[in-house]
């Protein structure tokens, strides 16, 4: 038998982003009603597209009901206690980033981000997105000579207004549901990429945030624009300081590729999850959606969750072009009293449009994990496929793991295979690793590792080994 | 909807048992099941309001089995015809559960049933009156199989309930058959109760007429070392619902379930699977299949439940689905949930039509697509019906599967 006791041990390594940068903040008093929006709308100087379209969608949030369906529990959360909007205090303009607030580049280079261009070493353009606010986007120049639109959305409002009129709330619309229409309403800040006509991205496009604020939700929305042959990889990271409150986060993702065009999401998610007694951590309620518009276009999301208190997340593809691809690689690695109830959605609506879904579940402490999916072949999607693999994994008797696949279809001619299965990491396995002299803890963190090698593999390479340490890091101490 | 409206006045007759009255109180609260629930999502509105138009039947016209008895030995029960049954013999003895007995399980049971969840075992037991309900006690060995009827006359709602008690030690081949004849609802609640160490092979073969409707629901208790196994199949229904809840009330049990549903023109069949562990060493091997044509739609939904208690729990379920037409539909949503770390639980799902190659090979083979198609479906069939116990052979279920559909 394996002892119980050390396997606890293993997984105490304390979250280690959890300091709070001491820095002036704008935010504006707790609370939501339709004079917030307009001055969160104001304070960004938007035009009145954009202001119609935060208080429809907050007209329709108030008619909706938060959604209780998932297999998590948490306490209600009152959505008048929360500060809409906080930023970090700066010059009006800020022309490089020598201005930008040393304390916030700090910040950043604690977390390990390149804000400086000079750090070149990594090849990746950074968008840093601090409480509410895009504060620095890199590599700015080097990507216009190509085209490419990286910036903060709120600079896109400005700067490309035509391109945020004509696609935002186009594949998440702002009725979606609960958290979408929230999001609508109040988002402050977060990426924005277009990609043009036969342009392959030259380089990795990053964003990074942090929430600072302990009373302020966060509410990004991010839009991917990928115009005919064109293509992009984006990854996305995601820390907090550690708070006794909950914070929520609210986030909306919207991507779109047009013919032949190719977009490669790619998220780390480790938000602050909460103290061992449960207290504390980020709420996630994101909704993550692609449109694979054109023919022959691709969408493919790649996640590894380790953080967030609850965790509320479906990454999904709406496969209308002929022959276009959804893709969907995650890992969920929850502890303690952490709960996630994710997966993703296939809806194929075009014909000859493929799928897969490879989903690795890992529950450790007293943590819930739950995987919900949607396979759905509509009457037109001839000659579609689907593949589902979802796997879980459970360390120590207190975790759960649930699989709600669900799959429906209208279209003989097109077939669908998922399979599941839930295992835990097998004695025979951590006694022949540890007769040829590996560490206990070794060796269960390379079985770890070896059981998501399939989605690994699908991340970009300087985010795999993150993920393979932040996975080690995260189990630590819960084997058992 | 006549019943509906008796529930919500609470009009409660004197001549009702006891049970009858306490499933229309807890029906009160909400007479029709939540249609947003995931339970009652899929199934169709006005299917099921036509299953409930029907007035309450509460004497049957003659029924006659339209299947020849096998052999001598074979014991023949209809649910409804009003008898006494105490068969004591040398090896064996089948008795009728006396009414004490019957009103303690029951009840007992009934006090665990949501409205919504067991809204089906609610308004049977609440409009199924004494003589619909058949209990048994069977104890013994070297026990004959036994067949059990139920059936709905036309133009009426129609409730059956069957309790059956399996000693100890108990061995049984059963089959239970619902028959719907034309314009008919009926209402089946079947509760098993598998004592230590008994063992059955259980059938259900439920079949309708033209616009028959059926709600079937299966409650299964297994104790220790009890094997539960269960070859089902449903078809020509208008709508049929079939809802399975087992049991495995500390373990160490075994459990084989073979499921079949077959959806033709505008039909809606579904199957509803709640399969819990209470205990270590649980077994389960689950295959579901559907088959959908014309415009009809096919649901199969199963969920797998295993506590912490239920260490070493070795469950797998399938769902294999074939669609066969482009405006039929099918939904299947297999789901595990689980506590218990040192598990096997696996479940897998397909839907696709007939393969391709395989009929291409039979063409080429000199063998018409018609015939080939019809080879390939059968060997799909065979392998529930190949499960299902006793009258496999007389009652022709494979042909009648294949040439009426």
């Amino acid at each position: 038998m394996v002892n119980e006791n050390l396997v606890k041990d293993v997984v105490k390594e304390p979250y280690k982003y959890g300091f709070v940068t001491d820095i002036e903040t704008e935010k504006i008093e707790k609370g939501l009603n339709e004079d917030i929006i307009k001055l969160i709308s104001q304070k960004k100087e938007e035009p009145k597209f954009l202001l119609d379209f935060r208080l429809k969608a907050f007209k329709k949030w108030q008619k909706m009901k938060e959604p209780d369906w998932a297999a998590l529990g948490y306490k209600k959360i009152d959505y008048q206690d929360i500060i809409y909007y906080s930023a970090p205090k700066q010059k009006e303009k800020i022309s490089s980033l020598d201005e930008v607030d040393p304390k916030l580049l700090e910040t950043f280079d604690k977390l390990g981000i390149p804000l400086t261009e000079q750090k070149k070493l990594t090849n990746v353009a950074v968008d840093a997105v601090f409480d509410s606010v895009s504060i620095a986007t890199t590599f700015r120049e080097e990507l216009a000579e190509h085209g490419v639109i990286f910036c903060s959305i709120s600079e896109a409002v400005k700067n490309h207004a035509d391109l945020i009129e004509k696609y935002l709330g186009t594949v998440v619309p702002a009725s979606d549901n609960y958290f979408a229409a929230l999001n609508s309403a109040v988002f402050s800040d977060g990426s924005f990429v277009y990609i043009p006509k036969g342009v392959t991205c030259p380089m990795d496009l990053s964003s990074y945030f942090r929430i600072n604020s302990g009373d302020s939700g966060q509410f990004e929305r991010t839009l991917i624009i990928a115009e005919e042959s064109s293509s992009v990889s984006y990854l996305e990271g995601c820390t907090a300081p550690m708070f006794d409150t909950n914070t929520l986060h609210a986030a909306v993702v919207e991507l779109i590729a047009l013919d032949d065009a190719s977009i490669k999401y790619s998220t780390v998610q480790n938000w602050y999850a909460g103290d061992e007694e449960g207290i504390g951590g980020i709420f996630n309620f994101v909704t993550k959606r692609g449109k694979c518009l054109g023919k022959r276009s691709k969408i493919s999301w790649s996640q590894v969750e380790t953080g967030s208190a609850i965790t509320w997340k479906y990454p999904s593809c709406l496969l209308l072009g002929e022959e276009s691809i959804g893709e969907f690689y995650s890992v969920a690695l929850t502890n303690n009293l952490q709960q996630a109830d994710t997966g993703t959605k296939m809806i194929h609506i075009g014909a000859k449009t493929k799928s897969t879904i490879v989903s690795k579940g890992i529950s450790a402490g007293k943590s819930k994990n739950s995987y919900r999916g949607l396979v759905k072949m509509g009457t037109k999607a001839t000659g579609s496929r689907n593949y589902s693999q979802c796997d879980s994994m459970l360390i120590g008797d207190q975790a759960s793991a649930n699989t709600f696949p669900y799959i429906k279809s209208q279209q003989p001619n097109s077939e669908i295979e998922h399979e599941a299965s839930t295992c835990r990491i097998s004695e025979d396995q951590l006694f022949y690793l540890q007769s040829r002299g590996i560490e206990f803890e070794e060796a269960v963190s390379m079985m770890v590792s070896g059981f998501c090698r399939d989605v690994f593999n699908q991340l970009p390479m300087e985010f795999a080994a993150e993920a393979d340490k932040l996975l080690a890091l995260k189990l630590e101490g819960s084997v058992g | 909807m006549e019943i509906i409206e008796k529930i919500k006045t609470n009009k409660s007759d004197d001549d009702l048992t006891e049970i009858q009255k306490i499933c229309l109180h807890k029906l009160q609260s909400s007479p029709l099941p939540n249609p947003k629930s995931e339970l009652w999502r899929l199934s169709n509105k006005s299917k099921l309001s036509t299953f409930l138009d029907y007035s309450v039947n509460k004497k049957d016209s003659k029924f006659d089995i339209p299947y020849p008895k096998n052999s001598q030995s074979t014991i023949r029960l209809i649910i409804g015809e009003n008898f006494q049954i105490n068969l004591i013999e040398k090896d064996y003895s089948i008795q009728q559960l006396s009414q004490d007995e019957l009103q303690k399980y029951v009840k007992e049971q009934i006090s665990f049933f949501k409205p919504n969840e067991n809204w089906s075992d609610l308004l049977n037991l609440s409009l199924s009156c004494k003589n619909n309900i058949l209990g048994l006690k069977i104890n013994g060995s070297k026990i004959p199989p036994i067949e059990i009827f139920s059936h709905a006359s036309s133009n009426s709602l129609n409730a059956k309930t069957l309790v059956i008690f399996l000693e100890k030690n108990c061995e049984i081949e059963l089959l239970q058959v619902n028959l719907g004849k034309e314009n008919s609802s009926l209402s089946q609640s079947t509760f098993f109760c598998l004592k230590e160490n008994s063992s059955v092979n259980h059938g259900v073969v439920s079949y309708g007429e033209n616009r028959s409707n059926l709600l079937n629901s299966l409650n299964v208790i297994q104790q220790k070392n009890s094997a539960y196994n269960l070859g089902s199949l449903h078809f020509k229904f208008n709508y049929a619902r079939f809802e399975i809840s087992i049991k495995q009330s500390a373990g160490n049990a075994k459990t084989n379930i073979k499921g079949m549903q077959i959806t033709k023109k505008d039909e809606q069949i579904s199957t509803y699977t709640k399969i819990e562990f209470n205990g270590p060493n649980g077994f389960l091997d689950q295959i579901n299949k559907s088959l959908a044509d014309d415009k009809s739609h096919a649901i199969f939904e199963g969920s797998i439940i295993v506590p912490k208690i239920a260490q070493r729990t070795d469950a797998s379920q399938l769902s294999r689905n074939l669609l066969l037409s482009n405006l039929a539909q099918i939904d299947t949503k297999p789901q595990l949930e689980i506590i218990a770390d040192d598990v096997k639980c696996k479940h897998g799902a397909t839907i696709s039509q007939l393969n391709e190659e395989e009929l291409f090979y039979m063409r080429t083979r000199g063998i018409t697509l018609t015939e080939a198609s019809k080879l390939q479906l059968s060997s799909y069939f065979q392998e529930i019906i190949s499960f299902i116990p006793i009258s496999k052979d007389k009652w022709d279920l494979l042909d009648k599967l294949l040439n009426e559909n």
